[in-house]
């Protein structure tokens, strides 16, 4: 029950932020294709999702921060966040010290593959490999896991995975009830 | 919309809170026969006076939990609890302060003791919520959802605020000197004492673990009961009061208890258990970390300085484990990851029976691409519902200036204290949309004079053909809202559909311009 109601909560806080990042989206006009209106509202509502979360997960900072890149989406930042698009210096150090992390984990995973040839390959070994394989494509798919470590990578899953259930909800939503609603439609 | 169908009727049967329901239930049955029997055996040594205080005990730490927890078991746990301590002798004054909080708390009423078992376990889950930073609960509560299959164990999503928690703090690692912050927590359920009395109360049942600690090792010492029946839940007291210290049997034993212990327990309260209580044994040594008893007590001011003093986590080799500091290190953050992974498993629908990180990890990604395609393939259709998702209205608005205008803000009240979404209605475009977001905060009934009133206005201004199409809209609204969402008839999704149809109406009446 209590449960029911954060969710409600947060499905709410959502909504809000989705519809306010729509508004934005005046410039509809006859010749907007489907696939600018799909890229809009996704955005709309990725960053409303992220904005759920106040910026104390990774992932939704990750996600605000890759979405202000490209310039035009500020205001659409700054609309529904309530505050403003980071800057981009921040983020840049991020970057550089993300790669300088990422080409000491590549050497250091290439003396590793040289220095142990094991004749046999063990069912652990086997099984090492395959966690490093998923935790390297977990990483890849939560937005901002490059750089993290494996426990606060699950955290972060954690949270995403609550909060895209949310968008995935209330969007059907959406979308069932915009179904049920048009007697026709035009493409 | 099939997938999302599915998703959604999978959150409402609650599969994977049912598998995690039989398997801690499987385990606790088996723990708690042969807890039964050494209950049955410690009860008939007791006096009477020890059973209003169990009661009580057990009222008390119902404070902790949330209503729905299964309080048969928690009467009967710590009515074993207590039984040990009172067959050891310990000083009443225990007993009694906890008998004090029976009147305290209202509606928890004396339960006999049922079959249910897992007291052990129990006991960590309570030492773990009352060294849980509660902070502000409602707060908590609100940005952190749990999905619904863990209701049936929703001690356990108290528990699981502790990620949020994590989150929130960013990354510190909580302890006992935040006792004074996790007084809210007991009284967000219904007891009425005060943040004082509470801070007091975590103390005293801390503490109290650390008594049974003390008296569970006499008890082996001493008494040397060497049947497995005794010894397990011995085992178990002391797994519960102190997490891995080297004592007793062997290190494989143990950490197969606490594995099935941990099921629930997220990271954060391994991690605070442990920083509380493995700094205890080593008080003497380490300075810094003896501040976390003290902090226990609950002073609110210190709470700052505890937090910097918390960033080491005190861990003790277990027996039979090299003493190495890399590989306890690595024993800990080992611990911690098998923690999250339990946690995922709650989440991931049909984790529950898979072993194993690599599986595990693989049934996560695929989750996690499926919603990310789920979001992706609802965009797609959202566009194509809308021809034109058209929020600037304009012409629209040009036409039918004047009677909605003045009929919408006197159906929709404006609260005061929601100035983000009630921006003052001013006669442009956005204000059809703004009488949107109201209705998110306002009951459907405004919604629907809205909504008629925009289908009167339109009513008006357009001619015949349009006009029908509003009330055949209105009747489809009220299907909808009436029919459409009966698996949980919430108030947003009324107000997602009158939000749709407001969108609907303005974009409709667009395209007939």
């Amino acid at each position: 029950m209590k449960e029911r109601m954060q969710n409600s909560s947060l499905k709410q806080e959502f909504l809000k932020n989705w519809i306010k990042g729509l508004q934005l989206h005046t410039n509809f006009n006859k010749n907007t294709t489907i696939l600018e209106r799909r890229k809009a509202i996704k955005l709309s509502a990725d960053i409303a999702i992220a904005s759920t979360r106040n910026s104390t997960t990774r992932w939704s900072r990750a996600l605000i921060s890759d979405a202000s890149r490209d310039g035009s989406n500020k205001t659409l930042i700054e609309k529904i966040s309530g505050r403003e698009a980071p800057r981009k210096d921040s983020f840049g150090l991020i970057r550089c010290s993300k790669k300088i992390m990422k080409r000491s984990r590549v050497t250091r995973q290439i003396r590793a593959r040289k220095a142990v040839l094991p004749s046999v390959v063990g069912a652990s070994l086997i099984e090492k490999k395959l966690v490093k394989s998923r935790t390297r494509a977990l990483k890849r798919l939560v937005p901002g896991g490059e750089d993290m470590d494996e426990i606060s990578l699950i955290k972060e899953t954690i949270d995403y995975i609550v909060s895209l259930r949310v968008q995935v909800d209330v969007m059907g939503r959406m979308a069932s009830v915009a179904d049920r609603l048009i007697p026709f439609k035009s493409l | 919309m099939d997938m999302v169908a599915a998703i959604e009727s999978e959150k409402e049967t609650e599969n994977p809170g049912n598998y995690l329901a039989c398997n801690l239930s499987s385990n606790w049955q088996v723990n708690g026969n042969n807890l039964t029997n050494t209950s049955v055996e410690m009860i008939s040594m007791n006096n009477s006076t020890v059973e209003p205080s169990a009661c009580s005990a057990a009222s008390m730490v119902d404070s902790f939990c949330p209503q729905n927890w299964d309080q048969q078991a928690n009467s009967e746990t710590l009515s074993n609890l207590d039984s040990v301590r009172a067959n050891l002798g310990w000083n009443p004054n225990q007993i009694l302060r906890s008998g004090v909080f029976l009147p305290a708390v209202p509606g928890m009423i004396h339960q006999s003791l049922p079959h249910f078992p897992a007291d052990s376990a129990f006991i960590q889950r309570a030492a773990r919520f009352s060294s849980f930073s509660g902070g502000n609960f409602g707060e908590m509560m609100n940005s952190f959802t749990v999905p619904d299959p863990l209701n049936p164990y929703s001690h356990t999503f108290a528990l699981m605020q502790g990620p949020h928690e994590i989150f929130r703090g960013n990354g510190y690692e909580m302890n006992l000197a935040e006792a004074s912050k996790e007084a809210s927590f007991p009284v967000e359920y219904g007891t009425e004492m005060s943040p004082l009395q509470n801070e007091k109360r975590c103390g005293n049942f801390l503490r109290s673990q650390d008594e049974v600690k003390n008296a569970v090792d006499i008890l082996r010492n001493e008494s040397g009961m060497d049947e497995f029946n005794n010894r397990d839940p011995i085992e178990k007291f002391e797994d519960a009061a102190v997490e891995s210290s080297g004592q007793g049997l062997g290190s494989k034993k143990r950490k197969r208890i606490a594995q099935n212990e941990k099921k629930e327990a997220p990271q954060p309260f391994v991690e605070t258990e442990k920083d509380h209580v493995e700094s205890k044994p080593k008080g003497d040594q380490d300075p810094a970390s003896s501040s976390k008893p003290v902090g226990k007590q609950g002073k609110q001011g210190s709470q700052g300085s505890d937090i910097p003093k918390e960033e080491y986590i005190h861990v003790r080799a277990r027996r039979g484990q090299a003493t190495n500091s890399h590989s306890l290190a690595e024993r800990v953050r080992r611990e911690k990851i098998s923690e999250r992974m339990k946690y995922l498993q709650d989440l991931v629908p049909g984790c529950s029976k898979v072993t194993g990180k690599a599986v595990m990890l693989d049934e996560i990604i695929n989750y996690v691409q499926s919603l990310q395609r789920q979001v992706e393939f609802l965009s797609m259709k959202l566009a194509t519902v809308n021809p034109r998702l058209e929020f600037n209205i304009e012409a629209f608005l040009a036409k039918d200036v004047h009677q909605p205008r003045t009929g919408l803000p006197s159906s929709l009240t404006i609260p005061p204290d929601m100035n983000l979404l009630y921006p003052p209605l001013h006669p442009s475009q956005p204000t059809i949309i703004q009488s949107g977001i109201p209705a998110l905060g306002n009951s459907s009934d405004a919604l629907r004079r809205a909504i008629n009133l925009r289908s009167t206005a339109v009513g008006e201004e357009f001619k015949e053909p349009s006009s029908q199409v509003p009330n055949a809209w209105e009747d489809e609204l009220h299907n909808v809202v009436q029919k459409g969402f009966n698996s949980s008839p919430t108030i947003d999704e009324q107000d997602l559909s009158g939000i749709l149809h407001i969108l609907k109406s303005s974009f409709i009446y667009r395209l007939r311009c």
